[in-house]
């Protein structure tokens, strides 16, 4: 629910100035996106009908904007019906049925433990497993991922550490301290890793630490990206390493370590990258960040158009 | 001889029972004697019955009347007797001719008696004339008479017939005549019967008589005209007493007139004393009747408003009230001036042509010539600052235009930045947002602007003031965008839905432009002014420093490479102010591009920031930097401050300060570079990294002091 006011409409012009989209999701359908932003609210967009050939400027717009959480939406996950969104403390669901609807509501609100109420914790990341409680990280958790073929989960988090859970047990299974490898650690920018994604055997992840290819049974780097910028999320895409981070570029690099190619794109900085494996038309791949602007490729060499935030 | 004297003589009549006249007697008595020897003769002849006897003479003297023998004798007869008297004559005269041819003695006694007897066929033949004249004269004489009594008669008939004909046309004059009457208007007959009293009317006599009838109803008329007559006398004698009265009165009112003026004059020290004006605002009234229509509403909407809520609203009009009057002349004199000037105009053209620019300068003129009078408002402030508004109106263009002055109550020192903020071109800029006043608001100036070359209104602006659309709508003027109209006339009810939200809007401007160039002094020299209230929104002790506070221009904000974002998302224009501040902290330096919007403070200033310390970071490259700027640009409700709000600015630029500090303090510790951190973590701060961006804690917790995540 957009504000209207005209103090709201100053507002709102400011806050489009400093929105940065931080999450999205595809919905099971393949038609619709949804993308979350820091400022609470998430939007969805008719994808298949921005992508028809008679799109029009409205139909680069939101089709509705739901005002989900009081703070920023970290992350998003979507399941056959829902859509999950994760924010301060608090992990609402919502139905893709309805999200398309005015005066749309959460089905449920789950709060996870918290140790001190000063310190309410960020859902940083979701997918969508039963839950254990697993610990073991120090700091924050930036990011977690599954593993398609073993039923473990990845983590990476502020502490510069790459975890492995299993995911019956609960039980730690591997850490790998990123920022210990020289190849990888740039110390001048930290230690902490933000993106991770995995493939089989294969393992990216970057941050601070350069964006590098891991092999997990042996637990070794084997090829390390030379992308300068820290790295906010990378993505398996067919035989590529998509990724995104600081820098108004899409990085399309092969995982022998060439940079294939590097796409401008709107976002000043680039959070979130989603690949819409069932949408109608193939290859559709959506890139936001620091921009009200969220880029829509469908080949991947360049920009098709952006939708955009209101 | 005798004969001819028996014709000269008069008739007799012989009375026969009467004596005969004695005196004609003498006379007569030769008569009588011929006449009676006459009688002797012919009754040898004749039967003596022409014989009148006169008994009463002696009876020897018969008297011989030949006249009456006439009557008696037979005139054929007589005239057998000429016949045979005639012939015997002849007979007696052949005779004696025969005598006397045949021998003179033997016949002498036969020729004389012959010729005695041929007298006495002579004497008879004398009477036979005698009595034929006799016989002519009598019948002369009955024919006379006869003629004479027909005659009588005949007159007697002409003048019948002449009476009879006078009588006739009496009769069809009298038939004709159209009496006076028939011209009065009568009432109809159903009313008369209906009104006039009985004793007029007479129905019994009138309904059959329609004589009677008519005279009736005369009467009747008669005598409602008399009623009339002397009811209009009434009337009248009323009517001349009434306007007797009426004069009076006026003489009275008259005399009033002059004594209302020495009390109202006398009343004018009272008004004072009160603070009641009434004879300035009346003499007000007295100019604003010539004050056109859009001032006029103007001029009155302001002037009740002023009345009704806002005591430090003060109208006046200025002008010359001379000028604005001579502009509506009449027609007759104005053609005739017309006439005039146009001959003098043929004259100076033909002794020296202007050029054509010359004229064009002059077309120019006329058509933004400016009505002789103007309406000026002056807003009073609470701290006694004054905003004074002049309104102009163009009236061949029929818009109106504003100039603005302030002044202030006490002298303030003017910063160098400060100079735009009260300039009066610059002062009542986008009041309204979008209003920048370079354009006329009226489309149909632009086709006489072609005209005359005129390009665009805003060359002029500084000599004619800004023709804002808020000015014209307070004027009643209102020029919709969709239709062109023919003419646009000032109407009351716009003027007044504008009135107060306009007013408001002005005085907030003059006190936010006010507020900040006091401000604006004190940022210039390093200080950020922030009042008691605002405290608690910053920690006590903020190392940060504001060193540089600048106003830049437009293009040098459009230079920077970390504004373009703000350029393309619409919110930094070419009305707006923009200015450049430096916070320095140890090897830090802050770069703050301000862009100020004129509708400060309830449009809020956003800022760009860039940091230079250890390479340039900005919001493209830098997280944080871009929360830095989400602090002061979004977050802003916190920081308006008491109401009304114009401390923004430079609590903004305070938590800037603050803001910086938490960034330099929480930056990690570089393990490459030796020697300890710069600058020393003082703030206190739960956790430093929170979220998928990783963003320092900016948000400051009162009263614990703490910094947080939003």
């Amino acid at each position: 629910m957009a504000l209207s006011s005209p103090s709201g409409g100053v507002r709102r012009a400011r806050q489009l100035l400093h929105v940065s989209v931080l999450a999205q999701s595809a919905s099971p359908c393949g038609r619709f996106l949804a993308a979350a932003n820091d400022f609470g609210e998430i939007a969805i967009f008719g994808l298949s009908a921005a992508l028809s050939a008679e799109a029009k400027e409205e139909n680069r717009r939101a089709v509705a904007v739901v005002r989900a959480h009081n703070g920023p939406v970290y992350s998003l996950a979507s399941t056959e019906r829902l859509l999950l969104s994760g924010s301060d403390g608090e992990i609402r669901a919502w139905s893709w049925a309805e999200l398309g609807r005015k005066g749309c509501r959460e089905l449920w609100t789950r709060r996870p433990p918290c140790r001190s109420s000063l310190e309410v914790p960020e859902i940083n990341g979701l997918e969508v497993n039963q839950r254990h409680e697993l610990r073991g990280h120090q700091d924050l958790v930036h990011v977690v991922a599954l593993r398609e073929q073993l039923p473990q989960v990845l983590s990476g988090g502020e502490d510069g550490t790459v975890r492995l859970w299993d995911l019956r047990t609960g039980a730690q299974v591997q850490l790998i301290e990123v920022h210990k490898y020289q190849e990888c650690s740039r110390p001048q920018l930290g230690k902490w890793i933000r993106c991770l994604a995995t493939e089989s055997d294969w393992m990216v992840c970057g941050g601070g630490p350069a964006l590098t290819l891991w092999h997990l049974r042996s637990g070794t780097p084997t090829t390390v990206f030379g992308l300068a910028q820290p790295q906010h999320h990378a993505l398996f895409h067919q035989d590529l390493v998509l990724s995104g981070g600081v820098g108004p570029a899409l990085h399309l690099l092969q995982l022998s370590g060439d940079v294939r190619g590097k796409v401008p794109v709107t976002p000043a900085a680039l959070r979130s990258l989603c690949l819409h494996p069932r949408s109608p038309e193939h290859q559709v791949l959506t890139v936001a960040g620091n921009s009200p602007k969220i880029d829509v490729f469908t080949n991947l060499g360049y920009r098709a158009f952006s939708l955009s935030f209101t | 001889m005798s004969s001819e004297s028996s014709k000269k003589r008069k008739p007799k009549v012989i009375r026969t029972d009467g004596a005969p006249a004695e005196g004609k007697r003498g006379k007569g008595d030769t008569d009588q004697e011929t006449q009676t020897l006459l009688w002797r003769v012919s009754t040898k002849l004749e039967d003596p019955s022409g014989i009148c006897m006169v008994p009463s003479n002696p009876p020897d003297v018969r008297y011989y009347s030949e006249e009456s023998e006439v009557d008696l004798r037979d005139p054929i007869k007589d005239y057998e007797l000429y016949r045979e008297t005639c012939q015997e004559l002849q007979r007696l005269m052949a005779e004696i001719q025969e005598l006397k041819s045949r021998g003179i003695k033997e016949n002498a006694s036969e020729i004389d008696e012959r010729r005695v007897q041929s007298c006495v066929h002579f004497m008879t033949l004398k009477k036979l004339n005698r009595l034929a004249h006799i016989r002519l004269k009598k019948g002369r004489d009955q024919t006379h008479e006869a003629k004479q009594k027909v005659d009588a008669y005949h007159l007697q008939l002409q003048n019948l017939l002449y009476e009879v004909m006078h009588l006739q046309k009496e009769i069809t004059k009298c038939l004709e005549f159209k009496s006076k009457h028939e011209e009065i208007e009568l009432v109809s007959l159903e009313e008369f019967y209906k009104e006039a009293p009985p004793e007029i009317s007479r129905p019994a006599i009138t309904l059959t008589e329609p004589h009677q009838q008519t005279l009736a109803r005369l009467d009747w008329e008669l005598e409602q005209r008399k009623r009339l007559a002397e009811k209009y006398k009434e009337c009248l004698t009323s009517k001349e007493k009434i306007l007797k009265e009426i004069e009076v009165k006026k003489e009275y009112l008259s005399s009033l007139q002059p004594r209302l003026n020495s009390i109202m004059q006398a009343s004018l020290p009272v008004q004072e004393y009160l603070f009641m004006p009434f004879d300035q605002a009346h003499k007000q009234y007295e100019t604003a009747r010539h004050l056109p229509p859009p001032l006029y509403v103007l001029f009155v909407q302001a002037s009740a408003y002023g009345q009704a809520c806002d005591k430090k609203l003060v109208v006046a009009i200025e002008g010359s009230v001379e000028e604005a009057k001579a502009l509506y002349k009449p027609p007759e004199d104005s053609q005739d001036d017309e006439s005039d000037s146009d001959a003098e105009e043929e004259q100076t053209t033909k002794r020296r042509r202007p050029t054509l620019g010359v004229q064009l300068d002059d077309k120019r003129k006329e058509m933004l010539k400016r009505h002789p009078l103007s309406v000026t408002l002056d807003l009073k402030c609470k701290d006694d600052n004054v905003l004074h508004l002049t309104f102009h109106y163009l009236m061949n263009l029929n818009v109106m235009t504003v100039k603005a002055k302030v002044t202030t109550a006490m002298e303030m020192t003017t910063a160098i930045s400060a100079g735009d903020l009260l300039s009066p071109d610059s002062l009542l800029n986008c009041l309204y947002p979008g209003d920048h006043g370079r354009k006329t608001p009226n489309p149909a100036n632009q086709f006489q602007f072609d005209k005359v070359g005129i390009l665009t209104l805003s060359d002029y602006v500084t000599e004619l003031g800004h023709p804002y659309v808020w000015v014209q709508k307070l004027g009643g003027l209102h020029f919709p965008k969709d239709q062109p109209q023919h003419t646009v006339a000032a109407d009351n009810s716009l003027s007044a839905s504008h009135m107060e939200l306009t007013v408001k809007l002005l005085r907030s401007r003059l006190q936010s432009r006010l507020a900040l160039h006091k401000q604006f002094a004190s940022l210039e020299h390093g200080v950020v002014p922030v009042s008691s209230e605002c405290q608690q929104l910053f920690p006590t002790k903020i190392v940060s420093r504001l060193v540089k506070w600048t106003a830049i221009p437009y293009e040098d904000y459009a230079e920077l490479p970390y504004t373009k974002d703000v350029i393309e998302a619409g919110l930094a224009e070419d009305t707006h102010l923009y200015y450049m501040a430096l916070i320095e902290r140890g090897t830090a330096k802050l770069q703050a591009a301000v862009v100020l919007n004129p509708g400060y403070s309830t449009l809020p200033p956003v800022f760009s920031l860039c940091l230079n310390w250890k390479g340039e970071r900005n919001s493209s490259n830098d997280d944080n930097i871009r929360a830095m700027e989400s602090e002061v640009n979004v977050y802003y409700k916190e920081l308006w401050g008491p109401k009304p709000g114009y401390q923004l600015l430079t609590n903004q630029l305070q938590r800037l300060c603050m803001v910086l500090d938490v960034y330099l303090e929480t930056e990690p510790h570089d393990p490459s570079v030796e020697g300890p951190k710069e600058f020393p973590q003082e703030k206190m701060c739960l956790r430093l990294v929170r979220g998928p961006l990783r963003l320092k804690p900016f948000k400051f917790n009162y009263p614990q002091g703490f910094f947080s995540h939003r």
